[in-house]
């Protein structure tokens, strides 16, 4: 299984790479948006993992952009720090699968990776 | 004036004053009334009922089965006439009865055909209201029926006064534990306010004792010293007691020699050993040397029993004995006692010695003096000790008194000696923070004679004001002071200083709990006033010397990195190592936009850093950063922002230097 993971704090981003990694996902991270989102774009991925806060293209830019312009159905689970309502709705508005306030907990975010992948690794 | 159209009592206020003790107009609904009106109803077979109080003007009723009104007025009702008698009113037909035949509600409205009414009478003789069975046809209650309704009014005014004795009963308690609580606080306060005084008094006749003086001003000194120690101790008792009382005296668990304790005891009172009495101390050949316990709290049981036994023997011989009971792989047991051969205690005194204010004589007092806390005071000792104490006396042969404690093995390793002689200590400058006038001359007085540098400061502010600008070793700070407390200082000297410098707490208050709460605010060591220089100096060697693990050092909890990375170590460290790489950076921009205004940037920054915080679990780190980004998202920062930036900026220093340790 091949997940994206586009988060700019390079200890998170390390962390959690590592975890994924040493659960069997392949994953490829990216500290700018706009470099996650050409990925996405040329390859093939079967989830997308972003933080709401990116430079270049925020998560929900990529959300939109994914689900709008690339017409893809991949799984979208974003982070964000925000506790804000609205955050949380408008990401789901843009068709984004699971939302997932900070500090996220590994187990929980394995949980809901596997279950958008339908799949136990 | 009257115009009232209802017959009145001839003690109408009375009676109306009687009611008002009741509190019981316009209550809720309560079931023991509800229980006894329909009691009425059941016994005299009636389907109203009603228990009614009659005040100025109303009939109010408590409880109803039929009526459906909470009240009527005064004059419209039947109970109006029950009130003027001191038996039952039954009426068997009201069509019959010349004075209700026409009334309304017979003809109309409850059409009352059968009443039947008994006063509530007061004990002391005042009719407040009525108990009533009405029906809507003739009717006839037999005895029965009638000594039934009598036992309900009985019932009714029983259930009144206790409701009200209650409510008494219960102001009475509050007022009660008030007082013991104002007792309390004020054997404490007031021993306190004695102690801080006659700390000055015993610590300057120490010094003064250490001058030079001819033999005569040396035996006026000691004598004043014997005396203030005296006082000390009664004091003490007094403050013990309260703190016993009120469950707040802690027993401590610290390893200490036994047989040195003992000897200690045996020395200590030697001295007040009348000639014809000889003194003994044997100790069981087995008994341990070191022992995990309260020290003190043995000490002072020890020397109470023996004082006493020594004070109550004339001749003979008085002996402290030590024995094993009882050796297990953790726990020795011991049993203590002091026998005499003293004026004994007659048997039926024996029950109450151990009761407070009690001495076996009432001429006791006279003759030999003491408060008569000193037993109880031991027997509590005990028993917090979860000892228990016996006495064996027969009056004119002696006295026995026994105690067994359990003690906890010490672990050698545990034990730790401190061999650090004033050399090595060198020439410490000591900052004192304390207002009282006294105390700062006799601390002045004992530093300088350990050879020491002090700086005083009156208040706590004024110390970090001393200690901001100059560099010291050791911190003595008082408790109370104004301004700015020993507690208050200490939490800033350590949270917001981020100062590491040795703190020992001195104190006159010595309360409960107090010694931990100096702990929790940082301090590292705790002398209780009126201190003595070797409890002092002690104190400080203890922080001074090397090995003394300062409270103070944060903690990284690693476990969210370590469930990240499954445990692996090179996973870690390169986490550690980008931390320690990209924080601090990361910091001193954060610091440097707050300085431009530049709200984006920290807004940025401070949520960025935030991540990183919470993947080495530093909360408190997290939520200054939160708390910065919010302050940038409205644009406005203050004078605490700034606090905020500066602790954080300590805060992972602090960190840094941990996680360096670790690589």
């Amino acid at each position: 299984m091949r997940i994206i993971l586009a988060e700019d704090n390079d200890i998170l981003r390390k962390s959690l790479s590592f975890f994924l990694e040493s659960k069997g996902f392949k994953v490829d991270q990216f500290s700018d948006g706009k470099d996650a989102l050409e990925a996405i774009e040329s390859d093939n991925y079967d989830l997308v993992l972003t933080d709401i806060n990116m430079p270049g293209v925020s998560g929900m830019e990529i959300t939109q952009y994914i689900r709008q312009t690339l017409n893809s159905e991949i799984p979208i689970i974003i982070f964000t720090s925000s506790s804000v309502e609205q955050t949380e709705l408008d990401s789901f508005d843009l068709g984004a699968n699971e939302f997932m306030s900070k500090p996220v907990s590994p187990a929980v975010l394995l949980v809901r990776i596997n279950k958008l992948l339908n799949t136990r690794v | 004036m009257n115009n009232t159209k209802f017959p009145i009592p001839y003690n109408e206020l009375e009676r109306l004053a009687a009611l008002k003790r009741y509190n019981i107009l316009d209550t809720l609904p309560d079931h023991a009334f509800d229980d006894a009106t329909k009691l009425v109803s059941y016994i005299c077979g009636v389907p109203i009922a009603h228990i009614s109080f009659i005040d100025e003007s109303r009939q109010w009723f408590k409880s109803e089965i039929g009526i459906g009104v909470t009240e009527v007025p005064r004059e419209i009702s039947f109970c109006q006439y029950t009130i003027m008698e001191s038996e039952i009113v039954e009426i068997n037909d009201t069509f019959l009865n010349d004075r209700f035949k026409n009334d309304p509600n017979v003809v109309g409205g409850f059409k009352i055909r059968f009443y039947a009414g008994i006063p509530l009478t007061t004990p002391d003789g005042f009719n407040i209201g009525t108990i009533c069975a009405i029906d809507h046809v003739v009717k006839e209650l037999n005895e029965n029926q009638k000594n039934a309704l009598s036992l309900v009014a009985k019932h009714v005014i029983g259930q009144l006064e206790l409701q009200t004795k209650n409510i008494e009963l219960n102001a009475q308690k509050k007022i009660a534990e008030r007082a013991v609580l104002a007792k309390d606080s004020f054997l404490a306060n007031m021993s306190h306010e004695i102690r801080t005084p006659l700390n000055a008094v015993i610590g300057f006749t120490e010094l003064l004792s250490q001058t030079d003086l001819n033999n005569t001003q040396l035996d006026y000194v000691e004598s004043v010293q014997t005396a203030g120690e005296n006082l000390l101790l009664i004091i003490n008792d007094i403050l013990d007691l309260s703190k016993i009382e009120s469950g707040n005296l802690a027993i401590e668990a610290e390893p200490f020699n036994l047989k040195k304790t003992l000897k200690h005891v045996y020395n200590l009172l030697k001295v007040k050993v009348p000639k014809d009495v000889e003194f003994n101390l044997y100790l069981d050949a087995e008994m341990p040397d070191m022992v995990i316990g309260d020290q003190g709290r043995l000490n002072q049981i020890l020397v109470n029993l023996t004082g006493n036994a020594l004070k109550f023997t004339e001749d003979g011989d008085v002996t402290i004995s030590v024995k094993k009971v009882e050796d297990t792989d953790d726990f020795y047991t011991l049993r203590f006692s002091v026998k005499d051969t003293g004026i004994g205690i007659p048997e039926d005194k024996l029950k109450t010695i151990f009761e407070r204010f009690t001495q076996a004589e009432e001429s006791t007092t006279r003759k030999f003096g003491g408060t008569g806390l000193g037993l109880s005071i031991v027997k509590q000792l005990v028993e917090l000790q979860k000892g228990e104490i016996q006495v064996k006396s027969k009056p004119g042969r002696g006295s026995e008194f026994s105690f067994t404690l359990i003690y906890k093995k010490a672990n050698t390793a545990e034990i730790k000696v401190n061999k650090v002689s004033d050399n090595n200590l060198g020439k410490l400058k000591i900052l004192l923070c304390e207002d009282n006038p006294l105390n700062q001359k006799l601390a002045k007085s004992v530093i300088s004679n350990f050879g020491f540098e002090l700086d005083i400061a009156e208040n706590g502010e004024e110390g970090i004001e001393l200690l901001s600008k100059n560099e010291y070793d050791l911190v003595l700070m008082d408790l109370q002071m104004p301004v700015k407390d020993g507690y208050q200082t200490t939490e800033y000297i350590r949270n917001e200083m981020k100062l590491a410098i040795p703190i020992i707490a001195m104190t006159a208050h010595s309360l409960v709990g107090e010694q931990e709460r100096c702990y929790k605010a940082g301090m590292d060591a705790y002398v209780p006033k009126p201190f003595k220089q070797a409890v002092l100096l002690k104190a400080i060697k203890t922080v001074m010397s090397k090995d003394f693990e300062h409270g103070y050092k944060r903690k990284i909890n690693f476990s969210f990195l370590d469930e990240m990375g499954g445990g692996d170590a090179d996973f870690k460290k390169e986490m550690i190592s980008l931390f320690i790489d990209k924080i601090p950076n990361q910091a001193a921009q954060l610091d440097e936009a707050f300085k431009n205004n530049d709200y984006d940037t920290v807004k940025k920054l401070a949520h960025h850093m935030k991540s990183s915080m919470d993947i080495f679990m530093l909360e408190d780190l997290s939520n200054y950063l939160s708390d910065i980004e919010e302050e940038a998202i409205i644009e406005e920062f203050t004078a605490e922002t700034l606090d905020k930036i500066n602790i954080l900026h300590c805060g992972i220093v602090d960190v840094v230097k941990v996680l360096k340790e670790l690589c």
